[in-house]
């Protein structure tokens, strides 16, 4: 579903994404985990098509992320960092805007919005101001304007910031429910989440793609040395990986 | 097309849900009456006197258009110098400081359908800011009802002329905002740049020859003349709309540029 092949993304003499290449496959929940600055969330600008690559190319449903910029945008959802949100507007208004960015019309563009309302329970103040909401609120905003229009791929960027833990279990237990239908990046840095979550994970660091695999299998290649006698060491937790690998 | 009608319909809802648009309408309009008061006033002594001194040829000579409405779209076209700047400034600045550019740039819209729908609700708040002042000739219109009344022709051509004026203004204004991240810079440059285009007329005077014709071309206030005298001319019309697709043009280049830096 992604093809990421050799994409590289420089900042004048900064690097911030140096030759990363992986792909996702359909209904498959990829874990997107690194340190603060090391290329997540350029790596998702790009696949969005906010910004164009150094060099590389990316494809999202077998369209060129460059090449055919409006295709891919018609299957993906987006989650920026700072949910991207109109302050003056009410919940109801900015997800019927969005909608019919997303070239939704009439009822079904109602229909949608109510879906998503629905979906990230969003309803008790959609008729509210968004510059009134707390910031648990205004995720949940973010959230649903990427679902509109169901679309294939959702590329989520720390979906679970700002929530309480109640909110951040209903939001995981949201994406758990989109598997299977969607194709989803996740970033976060609560790594229990992705445990929870995300089949396969991605670990970026300084620009580089320093693990690829599944849970299991990173478990299985980090394990502590064999004991004496012949037994696997024990299973390391995601976060005793993430340390190890990112700290290098 | 569809989706730079919703755009537009944002940038309206975002206008009358915030005091911007209100205010505007309600510092033209109090500049404005007072302008209209101004003439209104001295229109009335030109035809007290020219009763008293029983002068029917001069009687004749004074008529509403070049008495009043003349000279008050030359004012309303200067109040707008001072209104468009506050009123383009959020366009785009905003959402590049509100980060909701990105929104922008991930749905399947392109910069073309953005700079349009930005440019349709401009348009709509300068339409609905004039509508508002057609209360001073349907005031003179009935007031005036035994005598010729207001030509209407001249007066909506006047009209015209404002909207054109206005648009071009608002054009450069949504370029401004297209190439900073601050509402207040983004006004207050816009603000000297039309400053500009009004003053650099002043300087005609003292030029000659092709220089004065020159310059005498450039100022806006100039173009605005031959429509509140209630012609259309073809170098006007020209004029203003060179003005609106260069603004245009530029917006749409520093939105592609911003996605690309």
């Amino acid at each position: 579903m992604i093809e990421v092949s050799h994409l590289v993304k420089s900042y004048r003499e900064l690097r911030a994404v140096q030759d990363i290449s992986f792909t996702v496959g359909k209904g498959e929940i990829l874990g997107f985990l690194g340190p603060n600055g090391a290329g997540k969330t350029t790596t998702m600008r790009m696949l969005t098509g906010v910004m164009p690559p150094t060099s590389g190319t990316a494809k999202v449903a077998g369209f060129d992320v460059f090449e055919q910029p409006l295709e891919v945008k018609k299957r993906i959802g987006y989650l920026p960092e700072t949910p991207p949100l109109y302050v003056d507007m009410t919940v109801r208004a900015y997800l019927r805007f969005v909608a019919e960015l997303k070239g939704l019309g009439g009822a079904a563009r109602r229909r949608d919005v109510e879906r998503v309302a629905a979906q990230t329970n969003c309803e008790k103040y959609i008729e509210r101001v968004i510059g009134n909401l707390s910031k648990g609120q205004r995720q949940r905003v973010g959230i649903a304007q990427a679902l509109l229009g169901d679309p294939e791929v959702l590329i989520l960027d720390e979906p679970t910031s700002g929530l309480d833990p109640a909110q951040q279990r209903e939001v995981r237990d949201l994406i758990k429910g989109l598997a299977g239908k969607h194709t989803i990046i996740l970033s976060t840095h609560i790594l229990p989440e992705v445990q929870a979550t995300c089949q396969k994970v991605l670990i970026l660091a300084s620009g580089r793609i320093v693990a690829n695999d599944t849970l299991e299998g990173l478990q299985k290649a980090n394990a502590g040395a064999a004991t004496a006698d012949g037994q696997p060491g024990p299973a390391p937790s995601l976060e005793e990986i993430f340390l190890k690998l990112t700290s290098a | 097309m569809g989706k730079a009608f919703a755009i537009a319909k944002k940038e309206l809802n975002i206008y009358f849900a915030t005091p911007i648009a209100y205010v505007m309408f309600m510092l033209f309009v109090v500049i404005g009456s007072y302008f209209f008061l101004r003439l209104l006033g001295a229109y009335e002594m030109a035809s007290l006197q020219s009763m008293r001194m029983n002068a029917p040829e001069m009687m004749n000579r004074l008529n509403f258009q070049d008495a009043i409405f003349r000279n008050l779209f030359g004012n309303l076209g200067v109040i707008l110098i001072f209104i468009v700047p506050f009123l383009t400034m959020r366009l785009v600045a905003e959402e590049k400081r509100q980060k909701t550019m990105e929104l922008l740039y991930t749905t399947p819209i392109t910069s073309g359908q953005i700079v349009w729908g930005k440019y349709l609700a401009a348009l709509v708040i300068l339409f609905c800011t004039l509508l508002l002042t057609i209360t001073y000739p349907v005031l003179v219109q009935i007031v005036a009802k035994d005598q010729n009344g207001v030509e209407w022709r001249s007066v909506l051509l006047g009209y015209a002329g404002l909207f054109l004026m206005g648009a071009a203004y608002m054009a450069l204004g949504l370029f401004i905002s297209a190439c900073t991240e601050s509402q207040v810079v983004a006004s207050l440059i816009t603000f000297v740049l039309l400053l500009m285009t009004w003053i650099i007329g002043w300087s005609a005077q003292d030029a000659e020859g092709w220089v004065r014709d020159f310059v005498t071309y450039l100022a806006t206030v100039s173009h605005l003349d031959s429509f509140s005298r209630g012609t259309i001319e073809l170098k006007d019309v020209v004029y203003f709309l060179s003005i609106i697709s260069l603004g245009l043009f530029a917006t749409h280049r520093a939105i592609e540029a911003h996605r690309w830096s």
